[in-house]
C-alpha cells in the first residue's frame, strides 16, 4: 500500500513539474516505485520498461557486458555490449543492429536476448534466466512496446541512497537485506534493488550474494558496494574483534581532533590501541619519518636523557625546520609528479658534467617551496598554470633569463623561477589523454585510466566524461629543443627573436638532437644568449578543428568539463587551466585536499586512510572517512600549510603508538590501533646504511648536509639507471622509476635480492670496512687495533676506476694510431700508457699488502663499543642480554676488530634495522 | 591486507605481497603447489636458456640464405648442406652445421619495429611494447611461474639483459652477474660470492650473532607478513651465500677441461658455459648476450671474422654440452636478435652493410619438446619478407612458453590492477613439436 501511494505521489510530482527536491522524501523509502521484481512479475504485465533505468543494469546485474562476454572489446558470438555499459547508444544499436538483430519487434518472441538467456537457442553463457521470471518479462515487453532508446534532456542519476547506511554484526550468523533506491533528476524514486551488483571489499569479514544479502564472516570491518548506473555506494559492514565494546569499551585517553576521530572508529570494532611509544621508538621514527635520516648518536642519548614533557612536540618542530625534511618531501613529490629524467632529455642542452639537469632543476624548484613550506596549493599551482614566459615577457627576454638562470649566474637560479613548466614538457605528456591520467593520479588520487576506454567499473566516470575531462588538456603546448623552430614557425611573435638569436650563435643549422643540445650547451657556458623550448598555451586548440582533406567541415569539439563538475568555454578562458586551479583549491573539491592528506598519512602509517592512495574511487572507501573529511578540511582552512599538516599528525597519539600490539589489534592493519612495520624506503635505507656504518663526524655532519644523500637525488626512471655508487642498491630496494602514474612505482615490499645486498654485497662490506670516516676504523684507531682492510677504500676504487677509464680510452687511441700511422703521437701515448699501468700496479699491491697480516686480539672495552654500536644502527641502547651476547662475540674473536665488525654487521642485518617501528 | 580491483570486476588480494613472502620467483600458490604435488609441471622443460643477439643479425648470413637470389640482395657467404638433408645454412657456421639435428630454426618471422631498443623489447617479452605498460621479460614470468631451489637465484643474467620484471614487479628481476667468465678462471657474482676475505665459517659465526641478536620483533611473527618475508629472505640469503652450490653453479673452472674445452675462449663461449652449469644446479632462467651485429657497413668481414665465429662454437658446444649431460630434453633453448637486416645491400662502405630489418627475420629454438633438425616457416625469394603470412614474434614466444609448460594466455595484473595474459597476441606454432 504505502509502496503504491510512493508512486502515485512520484509520478504527481513528475506530471505537475515541481521542482520539489526528492531529498525530502530521503528518509522515506516507501516512497519509491516498487521494483521491477514485483511489477514484472506477472506475464500479463502492461508497463513499459525504460531501457537505460531496467534494461541496461539488467544487463550489467545478468553479467552480460562484463569483460568474459559481450563486453568484451571483440564481443562474443558477434555480438557486443559497452563493457561494463553506460554506453547506451552503442548498446541499443548492437541490440537493433540490422545484419544480426538481437530482439525481434515484430516477433518479441524470436528475439534473441530472450531465447539465448534463457538456454532456449545455444547460448555459450548459459542460463541467465527462466522463461517465465521477471527478467524475462521486463525485456520482452521492452521487445514489444517497441525496444526504444528515447535519451532524455535530463536524465541523471542524483543519487542512489542504500539501507542500511551502515551495517553492525554481532555474530558469524547474521545478515542482513540491503535495498538501493535510485533518485533521479527528474524527482522520480524507484526502487532498484533486483537491477543493482553488489561485491563485497572483503570476503573474509562479509560476504554479499547477488540479491544484496551480506552475511557475515570473520571479525573486522570492510565494506559492501552497490552498483547502478553510474552510482557506486559503499556500505561500511563492520563487526566488533573483541567484547570490548559498548560500555565495555576502557577509557583512552585522545589528545587531539586526530585521536577522538580515530579511537571512535576503534570502539565500534572493539580494538584498543596500543600504549604510546617509548621515547627510543618515537624518536628514530619520527626521524626516519620526517627527514629520511637516522637520528644520531648524540641525538638519541640527548632526547632519550631529556627529562621535559614537550620534547617530542620540540623534536617535531626542529625535524621540520632540516633540509632533509625538504630534500625527502621534495622526493615524493617528484614521484607524484613524474619528475622522470628520461622523459626530460630534451627539454634543456646537455652540460657537460652535469646530468639530468632538467631533474635537478624540476627538484630545486619544488625543494625551495617545500623548505619555504609554499602553500600547498600555490606549489601545485605553479605546476599546473606554468608557462614558460612570465606576461609581457619578450621570447629574447624568456631566453636571456633562462640563459643565466642555468649558468647559475649571482642571484639568478632556476628555483627562483615563478613555475615550473617543465611539468608540461615531458615526452610522454605531449597529448590530452596522458596529460589528463597524470593529472588525475598526481592531485587527485584517482585512476581514470579505466574510463579511457570503457565506464570505469570503480567509480562514476564514463568514457565520456574522461574525453570532456581531457579536453581540458588540450591547450597547453611544448617544444623541445629538436623541434623550436618548427613551433616557431606558427608563431610570428617569436620566430624573429628566434632567428636573430640563432644567427647570433652561428650554429650549425643541420644539427640535431644531442649533437645540437651539445653545441648549444657550449655556447650558454662560453656566456652566449641561447633559445629555450618553451611551455605555452594555445588558446585555439580544442575550439573544433577543421578536418582533414575531402572532409573540410568543421568537427564539432568535445566540450572541455572538469571532472564531475561543470563545463569550461574556451571562449571566455583563455587558458582552461586557470579556472582547472581554482577547482582544485575550491573548498568543496572532494579530491584535491583529500589526495595529498591521504598520502602524507600513508607515509606515516604505511597505509592510507584510503589504501592504495592513488585509487580514491568510489569503490575504495576510506576506512575512516571522518578522520579523512577532518583532515582535508584543516588543511584547506589552514591554506594547504604542508607543516600544520605533519604536525597534527605527528603530534597525535595514534602516530606516537607503538608497534608492540595487544590482544584486540594484532591484526589490526587498516584502523591505526597501532604502528605498523615498514621497510624502509629505498633512499632512506641507503642513507641508513652509510651513517651508521660511519664514523661520528661524519654521521653528525649527515644531519645537515644534503651532499651526497640519496633522499636528495634528483633524477630517477626506470630504464638505463644511472652507474652511480648508490643507483645499484636504489634499485634493488625499489626506488619510484616515475613512469606509469602509480605510487606502486615506488616498491617497499622486501626482496631476496635486498637480503643478499645487506648480508654480503661488496658495497656493503666495503662501506663497513672504509678507511676514510668509517666507525669501525674509528674503533681500530681508538683501541690500537689493526685498522680494517678494505679491498679499496673509497678513494682508491675512485682512483683506480680512474685509472682503467684511461688506460682504456689510451688503448683505443694507441689502436687508433697504429692504423693511422701516426708515429709520433703513438710512442708519446704508449709512454703514457706504461705510466699508467705503474700506477695501478702499486695500488693493487698496496691494497694487497693491507690486507695481509694477522689481525690483534686483544681486551676493549667491548661494553661502550657495543653500546655505540647500537646507537648508530637501532637508535637505542642494547638490552643486558645483547650486551652479553656481544661482549661475548667480540671476546671470543681471535681478531678482536673482526668481532666489532661481526656486531655490526649482524645488527644492520637485524629486521628492527631496515624496519621503521 | 590491500585489496587490489581489477577492471572486471574480480577482486584479488594483493598479488604482489604474497610473491613477496614467496621469495624471488616463488609466489606462495606456487611455492605451495610445488611443495604439495612434490612436482613442477608436466612440460619436458623445466628451465631456459635465451641467447640474444643484440643489434639485429643478419638472417641472409646465417640461417636464411638466398644462393638464387640477385647478387645485390644475395651477398658473397654460400650455403651449405648440414647434417640434416635439405637444410642449409651458411659456409661460416661449420660446428652448427654438423648438429642442425639439435636446432629448429623458423624462417620467415616478421614485425614492424626497427628501432633497436623497441625491437629489443618486444623480442624479450613476445609482446609488442605499449608506452603506457611494460612487459615482463621471460626470465620474470618463468621466475615467477616455475619454482626454484632456495639456496640459487632463479633468474641470472650474463652479463646482464634487456629484461626486466615489468608490471611483475622487482622480486622477479634477474641476478646480473655484470661480467663474463674468463675461460679457465673463477668466477664470481655480485652479492652471492663471499666477499672481502670472508670465510664461509665467519659468515656461519655472524649468522648465529644475528639471529641471537634479531628478536625484537618475536612478539609480532606470523602476524606481520613484512617479518615473514625478511625472515625467509634472510635464510635463503645465508643458504646462497654460504652454499657451496651456488658458489659451484658460477664457477666455470670446476668444469672438466675436455667439457669446456669445446666452448672456446670467447666472452660469448664462457657465458654458454657458465649457462650450462647453471641450469645443471638448478637455475630456472638465464640469458645471454652475444652484442655487434648491427653491420650497417662491413657487413661480410664483421660477420666473418667477429661474430658467426663464437656464435658458431659456442652455440654448437652449449647444444652439445646439454646433450651430453642429459639437460638438452629439460632446457628450453631461444635464440634471437631484435630483428633481421634489409635484403639489399647498402653502399655504406666498399664491401656494403645491411640496416635494420624487423619485416624479415629468423629464430632458433631447442631443447624441451622441440623437435630439432628442421626448419618452420619460410621467407621469400629474396628474404624479404614471410612466404604467407609468416609468424609473429609473439607466436614464437608463445611456443617458447609452451615448451615449458606454462600457459602463454594467462592472466596477470598489472600495478594498477588492469589484466593482462603473459603473451597478448601469440599462437602455439605446433609444428616445432612435431
Amino acid at each position: 500500500m504505502l509502496v503504491t501511494r510512493g508512486w502515485m505521489l512520484a509520478s504527481l510530482y513528475l506530471l505537475s513539474g515541481w521542482g520539489v527536491t526528492p531529498g525530502a522524501f530521503a528518509d522515506d523509502a516507501a516512497a519509491a516505485q516498487e521494483s521491477v521484481r514485483t511489477r514484472f512479475q506477472s506475464a500479463t504485465v502492461d508497463q513499459v520498461p525504460d531501457f537505460r533505468r531496467h534494461v541496461v543494469p539488467l544487463f550489467g546485474r545478468l553479467g552480460c557486458n562484463g569483460r568474459a562476454c559481450h563486453g568484451s572489446f571483440q564481443g562474443r558470438g558477434g555480438f557486443r555490449l559497452s563493457l561494463f555499459g553506460y554506453d547506451f547508444k552503442a548498446d541499443h544499436a548492437a541490440l537493433l543492429n540490422e545484419e544480426s538483430p538481437r530482439v525481434d519487434v515484430r516477433v518479441a518472441g524470436d528475439s534473441l536476448i530472450l531465447n539465448k538467456p534463457t538456454s532456449t537457442e545455444d547460448h555459450e553463457g548459459g542460463k541467465r534466466f527462466e522463461r517465465d521470471s521477471w527478467q524475462f518479462h521486463l525485456l520482452r515487453r521492452w521487445i514489444e512496446s517497441g525496444a526504444e532508446y528515447v535519451p532524455k534532456t535530463v536524465d541523471r542519476l542524483r543519487a542512489l541512497e542504500v539501507t542500511p547506511s551502515e551495517i553492525l554484526f554481532s555474530g558469524s550468523d547474521e545478515q542482513t537485506q540491503l535495498r538501493a533506491v535510485a533518485v533521479w533528476e527528474d524527482g522520480t524514486r524507484e526502487d532498484v534493488t533486483p537491477l543493482c551488483r553488489f561485491k563485497t571489499n572483503d570476503d573474509s569479514i562479509a560476504t554479499v550474494d547477488g540479491e544484496g544479502r551480506v552475511q557475515a564472516a570473520g571479525s573486522g570491518d570492510t565494506h559492501v558496494v552497490v552498483f547502478y548506473d553510474n552510482g557506486v555506494v559503499p556500505v561500511p559492514v563492520i563487526r566488533p574483534v573483541s567484547e570490548r565494546v559498548g560500555d565495555r569499551y576502557p577509557t583512552v585517553a585522545t589528545a587531539t581532533p586526530i585521536d577522538e576521530l580515530v579511537v571512535a572508529k576503534l570502539r565500534k570494532l572493539g580494538i584498543v590501541p596500543s600504549e604510546i611509544s617509548t621515547d627510543a621508538e618515537f624518536l628514530r621514527r619520527v626521524h626516519l619519518d620526517v627527514t629520511g635520516t637516522l637520528p644520531t648518536v648524540k641525538e638519541v642519548e640527548s632526547f632519550l636523557a631529556d627529562p621535559s614533557s614537550d620534547k617530542r612536540s620540540r623534536k617535531v618542530d626542529t625535524l621540520l625546520e632540516r633540509p632533509a625534511y625538504a630534500a625527502w618531501w621534495t622526493t615524493q613529490l617528484c614521484d607524484f609528479t613524474g619528475n622522470n629524467d628520461q622523459q626530460l632529455n630534451n627539454v634543456l642542452p646537455n652540460m657537460k658534467g652535469k646530468q639530468n639537469v632538467a631533474s635537478q632543476v624540476w627538484f630545486d624548484w619544488i625543494f625551495k617551496r617545500v623548505a619555504d613550506n609554499a602553500p600547498y596549493d600555490e606549489l601545485v599551482a605553479g605546476l599546473v598554470t606554468a608557462t614558460s614566459r612570465r606576461d609581457g615577457q619578450s621570447y629574447r627576454e624568456f631566453c636571456e633569463e633562462m640563459s643565466a638562470a642555468l649558468r647559475g649566474e649571482d642571484g639568478k637560479s632556476m628555483a627562483a623561477l615563478d613555475s615550473m613548466p617543465f611539468y608540461w614538457s615531458r615526452r610522454d605528456f605531449r597529448t590530452p589523454e596522458p596529460r589528463a591520467i597524470n593529472f588525475a593520479y598526481a592531485f587527485l588520487g584517482i585512476r581514470i585510466q579505466c574510463a579511457q576506454c570503457h565506464k570505469h567499473p570503480f567509480d562514476e566516470w564514463s568514457k565520456q566524461d574522461f574525453q570532456q575531462f581531457t579536453a581540458i588538456f588540450r591547450q597547453p603546448t611544448s617544444s623541445n629543443v629538436n623541434n623550436l623552430t618548427q613551433i616557431a614557425r606558427q608563431r610570428p611573435q617569436i620566430k624573429e627573436d628566434l632567428e636573430q638569436i640563432m644567427k647570433e650563435l652561428q650554429i650549425d643549422q643541420s644539427l640535431r638532437g644531442g649533437k645540437l643540445r651539445k653545441e648549444l650547451a657550449n655556447q650558454l657556458v662560453a656566456g652566449k644568449t641561447i633559445p629555450f623550448p618553451e611551455v605555452f598555451v594555445n588558446p585555439r586548440a580544442g575550439r573544433g578543428r577543421r578536418g582533414k582533406g575531402r572532409r573540410k567541415r568543421k568537427a564539432s569539439p568535445v566540450v572541455a568539463r572538469i571532472l564531475g563538475g561543470e563545463q569550461l568555454d574556451s571562449n571566455s578562458h583563455t587558458d582552461l587551466r586557470v579556472p582547472l586551479m581554482e577547482w582544485l583549491r575550491s573548498s568543496d573539491n572532494r579530491y584535491f585536499a583529500r589526495a595529498f592528506v591521504n598520502r602524507v598519512w600513508a607515509s606515516y602509517f604505511s597505509v592510507g586512510i584510503v589504501d592504495p592512495p592513488d585509487d580514491m574511487s568510489r569503490a575504495n572507501p576510506p576506512s575512516n572517512q571522518a578522520l579523512l573529511d577532518a583532515l582535508a578540511q584543516g588543511f584547506h582552512d589552514n591554506g594547504f600549510d604542508m607543516k600544520w599538516l605533519h604536525r597534527a599528525i605527528l603530534n597525535s597519539q595514534t602516530y606516537q603508538r607503538s608497534w608492540q600490539p595487544n590482544e584486540t589489534n594484532a591484526r589490526d592493519e587498516r584502523n591505526f590501533s597501532r604502528a605498523i612495520l615498514r621497510r624502509l624506503p629505498a633512499e632512506v635505507a641507503y642513507d641508513a646504511l652509510v651513517m651508521a656504518t660511519a664514523a661520528d663526524g661524519a654521521a653528525d655532519s649527515m644531519k645537515d648536509d644534503l651532499e651526497g644523500r640519496a633522499i636528495a637525488l634528483a633524477a630517477a626512471s626506470g630504464r638505463y639507471a644511472n652507474r652511480n655508487s648508490a643507483s645499484f642498491a636504489l634499485r634493488v630496494f625499489g626506488r619510484s622509476v616515475r613512469e606509469s602514474n602509480c605510487d606502486c612505482d615506488r616498491a617497499n615490499e622486501p626482496s631476496l635480492l635486498q637480503t643478499v645486498f645487506l648480508q654480503n654485497d661488496r658495497e656493503v662490506l666495503e662501506m663497513i670496512d672504509r678507511r676514510e670516516e668509517g666507525w669501525l676504523d674509528q674503533m681500530a684507531q681508538t683501541h690500537q687495533l689493526k685498522r680494517p682492510t678494505p679491498r679499496f677504500s673509497q678513494s682508491e676504487t675512485k682512483q683506480r676506476r680512474g685509472l682503467s677509464r684511461q688506460i682504456r680510452k689510451l688503448q683505443k687511441q694507441i689502436k687508433q694510431q697504429k692504423q693511422d700511422g701516426q708515429e709520433e703521437q703513438l710512442a708519446q701515448a704508449q709512454r703514457r700508457l706504461t705510466a699508467l699501468r705503474t700506477q695501478m700496479r702499486r695500488l693493487n699491491a698496496a691494497a694487497a699488502g693491507d690486507r695481509s697480516g694477522p689481525g690483534i686480539k686483544k681486551e676493549i672495552d667491548a661494553l661502550a663499543v657495543v653500546n655505540a654500536a647500537y646507537l648508530r644502527t637501532l637508535s637505542r641502547h642494547p638490552t643486558d642480554e645483547e650486551l652479553a651476547r656481544c661482549q661475548t662475540y667480540i671476546r671470543e674473536s681471535e681478531d678482536t676488530l673482526n668481532g666489532v665488525r661481526g656486531v655490526l654487521w649482524a645488527l644492520l642485518n637485524t629486521k628492527e634495522f631496515i624496519v621503521n617501528h | 591486507m590491500p585489496i587490489h580491483l581489477t577492471c572486471d570486476g574480480v577482486k584479488r588480494r594483493d598479488v604482489l605481497k604474497v610473491g613477496a613472502v614467496g621469495a624471488t620467483g616463488l609466489s606462495l600458490a606456487n611455492y605451495l603447489r610445488w611443495v604439495e604435488a612434490g612436482e613442477l609441471s608436466a612440460a619436458k622443460a623445466q628451465s631456459a636458456i635465451f641467447i640474444n643477439l643484440q643489434g639485429g643479425p643478419s638472417h641472409l648470413e646465417t640461417f636464411d640464405l638466398k644462393p638464387q637470389a640477385p647478387s645485390e640482395f644475395r651477398g658473397s657467404f654460400q650455403a651449405v648442406p648440414t647434417n640434416v638433408t635439405g637444410i642449409q645454412i651458411s659456409e661460416h657456421l661449420p660446428k652448427l652445421a654438423s648438429c642442425t639435428d639439435k636446432f629448429a630454426i623458423v624462417r620467415g618471422v616478421t614485425h614492424t619495429l626497427a628501432a633497436h631498443r623497441l625491437g629489443q623489447e618486444y623480442i624479450n617479452t613476445g609482446s609488442r611494447p605499449l608506452p603506457a605498460l611494460e612487459y615482463p621479460g621471460y626470465g620474470s614470468v618463468v621466475t615467477k611461474e616455475l619454482p626454484a631451489p632456495i639456496d640459487l637465484p632463479p633468474f641470472v643474467a650474463i652479463p646482464n639483459t634487456n629484461q626486466r620484471p615489468g608490471f611483475l614487479g622487482v622480486q622477479y628481476a634477474p641476478f646480473s652477474t655484470g661480467n663474463t667468465p674468463k675461460a679457465g678462471q673463477r668466477f664470481g657474482v655480485r652479492g652471492i660470492s663471499l666477499g672481502n676475505g670472508l670465510t664461509v665459517g665467519e659468515v656461519e659465526k655472524r649468522g648465529k650473532l644475528l639471529s641471537d641478536l634479531d628478536t625484537a620483533f618475536d612478539r609480532l611473527e606470523g602476524n606481520s607478513q613484512l617479518l615473514n618475508g625478511l625472515d625467509r629472505f634472510s635464510r635463503q640469503a645465508h643458504a646462497i651465500i654460504t652454499s657451496r652450490r651456488s658458489r659451484d653453479a658460477f664457477n666455470i673452472d670446476r668444469e672438466s677441461p675436455a667439457f669446456a674445452r669445446p666452448f672456446g675462449e670467447s666472452p660469448f663461449g664462457t657465458s654458454c658455459l657458465l649457462a650450462a652449469r647453471l641450469v645443471e644446479s638448478g637455475v630456472r632462467f638465464v640469458t645471454v648476450t652475444l652484442g655487434g651485429w648491427d653491420t650497417h657497413q662491413d657487413n661480410f668481414t664483421r660477420l666473418k671474422e667477429k661474430l658467426l665465429p663464437p656464435l658458431d662454437t659456442g652455440l654448437a658446444a652449449l647444444l652439445g654440452g646439454l646433450s651430453q649431460k642429459g639437460l638438452l630434453e629439460s632446457t628450453a633453448v631461444f635464440v634471437t636478435g631484435e630483428f633481421g637486416r634489409t635484403p639489399k645491400i647498402n653502399q655504406k662502405s666498399a664491401e656494403g652493410g645491411r640496416d635494420h630489418y624487423p619485416r624479415c627475420m629468423f629464430m632458433l629454438l631447442a631443447g624441451g619438446s622441440i623437435r630439432g633438425g628442421q626448419v618452420v616457416g619460410q621467407s621469400d625469394e629474396k628474404a624479404a619478407g614471410p612466404q604467407g603470412e609468416g609468424f609473429s614474434p609473439d607466436d614464437v614466444a608463445a611456443t617458447f612458453y609452451h615448451n615449458l609448460g606454462i600457459d602463454h594466455t594467462r592472466e596477470y595484473h598489472s600495478n594498477t590492477g588492469r589484466p593482462i595474459s603473459i603473451v597478448r597476441n601469440g599462437t602455439v606454432i605446433e609444428p616445432l613439436f612435431g
